[in-house]
């Protein structure tokens, strides 16, 4: 036997005690991995939802309403403003890319976003791509034509139960412009997986108020100018202009990320106390451990263990334990990561990525091992400093 | 009784042990003059309750310090050792068998004697098992190898608690009230188990007991009043 085999085996003989310590240790560590996966994931969302695009132009309200509306579908949609604005911009020689959006209503709570072929076409700056898993794009079918095509995200196909050629309306008055689905995105783990995609001109005529309108609406543009150096003119043009707001993604994302930060540092102050309380949990539990044990101590002391072998031994006990609990803690915590994902996406649109490892993970571990090591030194030396005669007798 | 050997495994001399009490003066436990156990001989210690005689193990063993004096075990000053050191000698000269076996609740018998081996680190690692399940099987236990102490009878308890105390093939072994609490067939098996080690064995024997079966085949024995000092003056005050 070595002191390894003979610290799991008195781990294994205060079993129930020794699985209390370490679930406390997973909960906690998975309590913390959980946290850093999350906030890592929004963060992360975020980047990759908001990045493709320099500039939302929209009504004028609310920056962070717009984008958080129109890039991540989490807000309430900002007003429209009239497709000549989009013409405007499309026909502009600084614009490379112009794209038209309408947020609409929803079916089954997955969004209806109306757009043409460019949202989804292959451009050489984007960060998201967008494949089909099944079935084709819709076409940009003219005003007064339209096919009533629908592209569905991943998730919005898997959770409606849709397939290609299903027909399907929102709300009895919408039955006379049932959608057929045509196709079925990818996962691109954004906003879009949670989207249900169609033309302008079919939107617009399911749309009631659209309808009748003689230029129709938007709900905004996203432009990619030809020169970054064309960006700030563009900004400051559509931000002074009447109808419209120009906003920088970018910046509206720092001010979310900063937002973030603040909420992170109070979280992490929750985490410390989490910690210190689980560390204080192994201490305690070990410090038990090693006063019930008195008598096992001294015997082996007695039959000739050395004081630095029963310090090892519960050492190697609370290191086992807290090693046990922080990887069980890691599994915890990317369970309970992809189960507040799945939440997340749920109720805010927001598509994290639960599944991250990264060397965060191995440093938390190696601190939990470290520290909840040093919780089992005071019951170490509490065992090594063990005077044995006197504890050689019956605890009674 | 047969004839005791010369050759001496156990030499106490001017032997004191006290211990602090809460008046802040000292109780004198033990005061021996002299006192010597010859090789491969099995001696009974018997006493009245707190006389010293667990205490007299304990320094014997090396688990415990004399206040003053000389104990020699095998012409090893036990006191005069390092701990470690002592540590080591206890673990490969002496075997104990506490009074309530002291066996580890976590351990399989058949662990609890291999812990023994580990921690005196004489027996090659590869064969410990194997002596381990001999020594077991030697005293009735073959069937017993996994079973843990709790699972066990007293007299089976005891019996692991002597294999472990023989694992290291220790030439003294010491045991405190063997046969105490031990129905009389028990009592016998376990004597026997005792008596084999010191005739085939060629150890020296220790035993604090009161039993009668005991005491008829021992080589010698001892009243502690006879010998400490300590006892006689309190029977005195």
């Amino acid at each position: 036997m070595t002191i390894l085999t003979i610290a799991l085996k008195s781990l294994r003989g205060r079993l129930l005690a020794s699985t209390l310590t370490a679930v406390s240790v997973a909960l906690g560590v998975g309590l913390v991995i959980a946290s850093v996966l999350m906030a890592q994931g929004i963060r992360e969302a975020f980047i990759a939802s908001a990045t493709d695009y320099n500039l939302v132009v929209g009504a004028k309200g609310s920056p962070a309403q717009l984008v958080l509306g129109v890039v991540f579908r989490i807000d309430v949609a900002t007003p429209n403003v009239r497709y000549t604005i989009y013409e405007a911009l499309r026909d502009d020689p600084r614009v490379e890319v112009a794209v038209p959006v309408m947020v609409g209503d929803a079916y089954l709570g997955f969004r209806y976003v109306a757009t043409n072929g460019t949202y989804f076409a292959a451009l050489p700056w984007r960060r998201k791509s967008f494949s089909l898993a099944v079935g084709r794009f819709f076409r940009d079918d003219p005003l007064g034509s339209p096919q009533f095509e629908a592209l569905l995200g991943s998730e919005a196909a898997a959770r409606t139960g849709l397939r290609v050629g299903d027909r399907f309306y929102e709300g009895e008055e919408m039955a006379d412009y049932p959608f057929t689905v045509i196709g079925i995105l990818k996962q691109t783990r954004s906003a879009d997986d949670r989207a249900i995609f169609m033309s302008l001109a079919s939107f617009w005529e399911m749309n009631e108020v659209a309808r009748g309108l003689a230029v129709k609406p938007l709900t905004a543009v996203l432009v990619r100018p030809k020169r970054m150096s064309d960006l700030p003119g563009l900004h400051r043009e559509y931000n002074v202009a009447e109808e419209t707001q120009a906003v920088l993604p970018s910046g509206v994302l720092l001010t979310i990320v900063n937002m973030m930060a603040v909420a992170q540092e109070a979280l992490t102050m929750i985490l410390a106390t989490v910690g210190a309380i689980v560390l204080l949990y192994v201490f305690v539990a070990m410090y038990s451990a090693t006063l019930e044990r008195r008598r096992e101590i001294a015997t082996m002391r007695a039959l000739g263990a050395r004081r630095t072998t029963v310090l090892g031994i519960v050492l190697v006990e609370s290191c086992t334990l807290v090693t046990l609990g922080g990887v069980g803690g890691i599994l915890v915590g990317h369970v309970a990561a992809f189960v507040a994902a799945a939440m997340l996406a749920t109720r805010s649109g927001l598509v994290t990525q639960p599944f991250m490892f990264d060397a965060v993970q191995p440093a938390i571990l190696a601190v939990v091992i470290l520290l909840g090591t040093l919780a089992g030194l005071l019951p170490a030396v509490l065992a090594y400093r063990m005077e044995v005669a006197e504890n050689l007798a019956p605890l009674s | 009784m047969t004839a005791v050997s010369a050759r001496s495994a156990v030499d106490l001399c001017d032997l004191k042990k006290s211990f602090p009490v809460a008046d802040g003066g000292n109780l004198d436990v033990l005061d021996v003059e002299h006192l010597t156990l010859s090789a491969a001989t099995c001696t009974v210690l018997r006493g009245r309750s707190g006389s010293g005689k667990t205490t007299l193990l304990n320094l014997i063993a090396g688990v415990a310090l004399p206040s003053a004096g000389v104990i020699r075990v095998n012409d090893t000053d036990v006191a005069a050792l390092s701990e470690a050191r002592r540590d080591r000698f206890r673990a490969r000269h002496v075997g104990y068998v506490f009074q309530s076996f002291n066996l580890l609740s976590a351990f399989s018998a058949i662990e609890n004697v291999m812990l023994a081996m580990t921690f005196a680190d004489v027996v090659p690692k590869r064969l410990q098992r194997q002596r381990a399940a001999e020594l077991l099987d030697r005293l009735g236990l073959g069937a017993r190898l996994a079973h843990k102490p709790q699972h066990l009878s007293r007299g089976e308890q005891q019996r692991v608690a002597i294999a472990r105390a023989m694992a290291n093939n220790p030439s003294i072994i010491l045991a405190d009230e063997p046969c105490a609490s031990l129905d009389a067939r028990t009592a016998g098996t376990v004597l026997n188990a005792f008596l084999a080690a010191c005739r085939q064995d060629g150890r020296t024997l220790l035993l604090v007991s009161h039993d009668e079966a005991v005491l008829s085949d021992a080589d010698q024995i001892l009243d502690i009043s006879e010998f400490n000092r300590a006892e006689a003056g309190k029977a005195a005050s």
